[in-house]
């Protein structure tokens, strides 16, 4: 059976998805912590990413660096198609076992 | 331009692999400048900075720290917590039974954190860094342990004969002249006093013993490391 996504690593890849062209480490940072309405720390991101390039679910290349970053490379990230299966495969579990249920789901007490 | 604490840089930097240290660095401090120091100030965006280092400190290296807190709490209960005899109740099982408790297990994992960090960021600094910051995790718990559990642990310990014998020796004796200038002879001075210094006497020490062994046992695991990092491929990003 193949790995599941678990509900961060989802929205990393949703984050590189949306992003587009420019999904580099601190864009998925400040995207990720915007969607999930929470401080997010940068370590947590960084791990999920190399997480993420070892399963082959994304790439990365270097871009260039900038001034505010004191010349720094930037490492762009892009979902690679085995990635965008399973954020596929995820969405389509997440969807079966919530259908025929109202949402949100209300207390009988 | 605001700069974060050059500490912190520093570490940040020590702490990433090779191949993640340039991008890693330039995305924390580029959300640094731009947004927390617009947004918080400088002083409470270099406490962000500091929650970052140390989030990456803890996200690599836990998988060493929880075994040797375990083992330091599981020895500090048997230590306490003694048959009614005074006699501990790991004596009664075999020898195999004690050898995780020793405090050789707590070195190796010193060697261990320093060998794992400087074989993954291939740099000797990372593996010292990692072996240090153990130590100081390891630190913190204990004085966080010893002081949540003073008071029960002391309530136990007044009716145990090993520790009332303990009491009895430090506090009773004729000592001689002290070699660290002052003569600790105290008759009068009662259980719970006795122990509690006795408890900041043991941090105190326990903290340099630690802290030495953590630099020469991190530093030799560094160095094994290094060894082992120099044999390996390069990732495909730092191809």
């Amino acid at each position: 059976m193949a790995d599941v996504l678990g509900s961060f690593e989802q929205a990393v890849l949703l984050a590189i998805v949306r992003l587009d062209d420019g999904a580099y480490g601190r864009a998925i940072l400040n995207e990720v912590a915007a969607r999930l309405e929470r401080d997010v720390a940068a370590g947590a991101v960084q791990a999920t990413l190399e997480r993420l390039e070892r399963k082959s679910l994304v790439r990365s290349t270097l871009g260039s660096g900038t001034p505010i970053r004191d010349g720094r490379a930037r490492r762009f990230y892009t979902v690679s198609a085995e990635g965008l299966r399973q954020l596929n495969e995820a969405r389509k579990t997440h969807e079966t076992i919530w259908r025929g249920l109202r949402r949100p789901l209300k207390s009988r007490a | 331009m605001w700069n974060p604490p050059a500490l912190a840089q520093e570490l940040l930097s020590v702490l990433l692999p090779a191949d993640a240290r340039e991008t890693v660095c330039g995305d924390v401090l580029e959300e640094y400048r731009e947004s927390r120091v617009p947004a918080l100030g400088e002083r409470r965006a270099d406490v962000w900075y500091w929650r970052q280092v140390v989030g990456i400190w803890l996200r690599t290296y836990w998988g060493f720290v929880v075994p040797v807190i375990l083992l330091l709490v599981v020895g500090d209960i048997f230590n306490t917590f003694r048959a009614p005899s005074g006699a501990s109740y790991l004596d009664r099982l075999p020898m195999l039974a004690h050898l995780p408790l020793s405090p050789f297990v707590a070195v190796g994992f010193f060697v261990m954190a320093g060998a794992y960090g400087s074989w993954r960021t291939r740099e000797f600094a990372g593996g010292l860094v990692a072996a240090l910051g153990t130590f100081v995790v390891m630190w913190l718990f204990m004085v966080i342990w010893g002081t949540v559990t003073f008071y029960p642990f002391a309530h136990v310990q007044q009716s145990n004969p090993y520790w009332i014998q303990a009491w009895q020796w430090s506090t009773h004796r004729a000592h001689p002249p002290s070699t660290f200038g002052f003569n600790p002879d105290t008759p009068d001075e009662g259980f719970l006093n006795w122990i509690f210094w006795d408890n900041i006497g043991a941090l105190l020490f326990g903290g340099v013993a630690m802290l030495i062994a953590s630099s020469i046992c991190g530093g030799l695991g560094s160095a094994l490391g290094l060894i082992a990092a120099r044999q390996r491929p390069a990732t495909p990003h730092n191809a």
